[in-house]
């Protein structure tokens, strides 16, 4: 005879079905918007990622040619000189570029002009036409070089516009007439900005990092990676902040979202492969979207900070003189609180950084991809250089966003009381 | 019409604020109702506010005086009562309508300060004019003129941290000047400023007073500032008005024993000005002779007399020792003592004690072209330090006496 020992039955709460069921309701019924935002993120990865490893010469024009705008938009004393002429050139641009993409119409003008117009330019480029968009983003930038010429006094705009000019001509020189890789071209543009936005320090280092990335033969993957980081990043933010703007002026918005972020950031990052794989299918897009629900929460969590660390009695006064909410958070609110959301930013930079490696598990490519090959091929060397590549971006984009916070209007102010 | 009504106003925190009024308006005070668990701040306030008038709202901290100031603007709805503000009640605007009233009729002074500190000092002062959607230029001009009016000329292009807090106090009071509103609301506007510099910014709001005319009401829990600067204070005790008058009526007739406290402390000297303690004075007309002036000055049982001319312009004094020996011939001129001390009646009696102290003769008051309106002679002086309730009536022992005397008792202010 044996006792029957005394059980509880604890019933069994299907808590995995009921995710797997929510997950298939929504790709039954939302299937098409899912299709959309993987197509549009799919683009911008491959675009950015082609940018990174292969720019053409168009691609580095227009940048140049931005940099230009941005100095003309961005500085104060600009606004009346030199604001107008730039939006109505970049506006110019937009309209051309538009009209190249949907009917050729640029095409068609170019090639009705005389061909000796073009010819050097055809002989420097080794083309057998004139390629429309590279005419287009030469002109804007040509414009742009002029406007900050003549519109404005600022010596340092002068120096921007004709400095990026000198740039783009001599990275033609190098890569067309001398044959540098393009690779090294881009390392280049890396390295300056690097320069502009920290220092010297930082400079050396991004060089010597992404020239070792270089000869690990890591280049590809490397960029990759970093376009995926990117788009991660730049979803993460433009979710984030409104949500955190949100949760700053509203405790109960604030009460709600504190446990689903820290569901968020706390469920293993794997997991959230599972459903993106079920919407998205294998590739880069599910990496980017796991990739932005992990690294989301510390964006939504200190731009809130931020925006509640702003003075109350600042707001008062922007209310006492009878301006909007809305432009209270704008021109009072946003200001004082970006050093805290710049720190925000990278965190979930740092975050998707670590998604990447986990995503390569889903086919993202990438440093990711060569990681886990050398996990599943125990390839110490395969492992290990990937790592490392991991590690160098790692470094050069935190101290990257981290110096950026120094242009902030606050960190401006106190950096003025001194 | 006052530029600022407030009638009934109650601002009461908590859930069950409307039963707190009603208990409130019927008398009881805020602690009784302490199981409501609401927060009274300010209780049963009625005032109006006169047109380019400095109204102080005095009170220590919990009087409730923050409160209401941010009632005058809606920055807080009234839990009861209306304000208005140019005849409009503000307590029945919409949103958008009181963010015009804020940003076209009332500006605000902050008592720490409130600048923006990502903007630079030109751009703070131009604040209400931005909100207001004014051209740039045309923003910048005013803001340039009104850092120009508080004495920052040059100090545009600084960022406010660059700025010492007086200094940074200016910027806020030319942010409010900018914005070209009739009414002023300054919130402890001075407080966090340290004595000297407080002085200094109490003395530059006078005088910019005197030439814009603005309505200021002024929030402070110093009487020695409310005193100096108000036309009329308002004294709030627990949330409720315990007295509203001038600095004077305050001083000499406080309605209740709070109040009396309260002004036990305050220096009278500082309070009070020549104008308010002056004695009508004894005087004799420059062109009589030393004999009659000599019987006059014995009638009004006095041995000094202030000499003026047919104008009433004080020419000096004479004495009656020196009378006594005078030719008659030659007239008061030889006799006449040029060394009298000349103030205008807004000085305060604080400064008049250096001076008292260093000649025999009472000090005169007189307008601004020289006319003679009263003495204060140094037993006037001991008599305006006591404290209402000590009579201080002897003041009045000399007399006018000649011809083409001036007699004005009227206040300084």
């Amino acid at each position: 005879m044996s006792s029957t020992p005394l059980t509880i039955e604890v019933p069994r709460v299907p808590v995995g079905p009921w995710f797997d069921s929510a997950i298939d309701w929504l790709r039954d019924n939302l299937g098409p918007l899912f299709d959309v935002i993987g197509a549009v993120i799919g683009a911008c990865v491959d675009w950015l990622a082609a940018l990174l490893t292969v720019p053409t010469a168009a691609q580095l024009t227009l940048i140049a040619a931005l940099v230009v705008a941005a100095g003309l938009l961005a500085r104060r004393g600009n606004i009346r000189g030199g604001a107008i002429p730039t939006l109505a050139a970049l506006a110019a641009w937009a309209v051309l570029s538009l009209v190249e993409a949907l009917a050729g119409g640029v095409a068609l003008v170019i090639g009705s002009l005389p061909a000796p117009l073009f010819l050097w330019a055809m002989n420097l480029f080794g083309a057998s036409y004139v390629h429309p968009p590279l005419v287009l983003a030469l002109l804007l930038l040509a414009a742009l070089v002029v406007v900050s010429l003549t519109a404005t006094r600022d010596r340092r705009q002068w120096l921007l516009a004709v400095g990026a000019a000198v740039a783009t001509v001599a990275l033609f020189v190098l890569h067309h007439i001398v044959g540098v890789p393009l690779d090294l071209l881009v390392l280049l543009l890396f390295v300056a900005l690097a320069q502009v936005v920290s220092g010297w320090r930082l400079a050396l280092f991004a060089f010597l990092g992404f020239l070792l990335i270089v000869s690990m033969d890591k280049w590809e993957a490397a960029m990759s990676s970093l376009a995926l980081i990117l788009v991660a990043t730049a979803v993460a933010v433009a979710i984030s902040v409104p949500i955190g703007v949100l949760a700053a002026y509203n405790d109960r918005v604030s009460r709600l979202i504190k446990p689903i972020l820290d569901f968020m950031q706390t469920l293993p990052a794997f997991v959230y492969l599972i459903p993106a794989i079920s919407f998205f299918s294998i590739g880069q897009v599910p990496g980017v979207i796991a990739t932005v629900i992990f690294a989301m929460p510390p964006g939504v969590r200190l731009t809130e900070l931020g925006i509640r660390q702003v003075d109350r009695e600042l707001v008062e006064a922007g209310e006492a003189f009878g301006a909007p909410p809305l432009q209270i958070l704008r021109r009072v609110q946003l200001p004082l609180a970006l050093a805290t959301i710049m720190a925000g930013v990278n965190q979930v930079i740092m975050l998707s950084l670590s998604m990447v490696v986990i995503a390569g598990m889903v086919g993202a490519g990438g440093l990711g991809n060569d990681v886990y090959s050398g996990i599943a091929r125990s390839d110490v060397a395969l492992g290990f250089e990937g790592g490392i590549a991991v590690v160098v971006l790692a470094i050069f984009l935190d101290r990257l966003t981290g110096a950026v916070t120094r242009f902030s209007p606050a960190a401006r102010a106190q950096r003025a009381s001194r | 019409m006052p530029a600022v009504r407030a009638e009934k106003l109650y601002k009461v925190f908590g859930r069950r604020a409307d039963r707190a009024v009603e208990l409130l308006a019927d008398g009881r005070h805020r602690d009784e109702i302490a199981d409501l668990n609401v927060t009274a701040a300010v209780i049963d306030v009625s005032f109006e506010v006169s047109p380019g008038e400095i109204f102080v709202v005095m009170g220590l901290s919990g009087s409730g005086k923050s409160t209401l100031i941010r009632m005058l603007n809606g920055l807080l709805e009234p839990t009861s009562g209306t304000v208005e503000v140019a005849g409009t009640d503000i307590t029945r605007l919409s949103a958008a309508e009181l963010r015009r009233v804020r940003s076209e009729k009332i500006s605000m002074v902050f008592q720490h300060f409130a600048l923006f500190p990502h903007r630079t000092v030109l751009d703070n002062a131009a604040y209400g004019l931005e909100v207001r959607g004014i051209a740039r230029e045309e923003r910048v001009r005013k803001a340039r003129e009104s850092l120009e009016l508080v004495g920052l000329a040059g100090w545009e292009e600084r960022l406010p941290t660059q700025l010492s807090g007086g200094m940074q106090q200016r910027v806020g009071l030319a942010r409010a000047l900018a914005a070209d509103t009739d009414i002023i609301l300054m919130d402890e506007a001075f407080s966090a400023l340290d004595p000297l510099i407080r002085r200094d910014m109490q003395t530059q709001l006078l005088e910019l007073q005197a030439s814009l005319g603005k309505t200021i009401i002024f929030i402070t829990h110093d009487l020695n500032e409310a005193m100096r600067l108000g036309d009329r204070i308002c004294v709030l005790r627990d949330g409720r008005v315990a007295q509203i008058g001038t600095a004077q009526e305050i001083l000499d007739s406080p309605n209740s024993d709070y109040v009396a406290r309260f002004v036990e402390d305050v220096d009278r000297t500082r309070v009070l000005t020549a104008g308010s303690v002056m004695a009508p004075p004894t005087a004799v007309d420059s062109g009589q002779d030393p004999r009659e002036a000599l019987r006059a000055m014995r009638e009004a049982g006095t041995d000094r007399a202030f000499v003026l001319d047919p104008q009433r312009r004080l020419l000096g004094v004479v004495n009656a020792d020196a009378l006594d020996r005078a030719d008659d011939a030659e007239g008061l001129g030889s006799v006449l003592d040029t060394g009298v001390h000349r103030v205008g009646p807004a000085t305060a009696v604080a400064d008049l004690f250096h001076r008292a102290a260093g000649t025999p003769h009472p000090i005169a008051v007189v307008d601004g072209s020289d006319r003679l309106l009263g003495a204060v002679a140094r037993d006037t002086l001991l008599a305006a330090l006591a404290p209402p309730g000590h009579d201080a009536g002897e003041k009045d022992t000399a007399t006018a006496v000649a011809a083409g005397v001036a007699v004005d008792g009227g206040e300084a202010r």
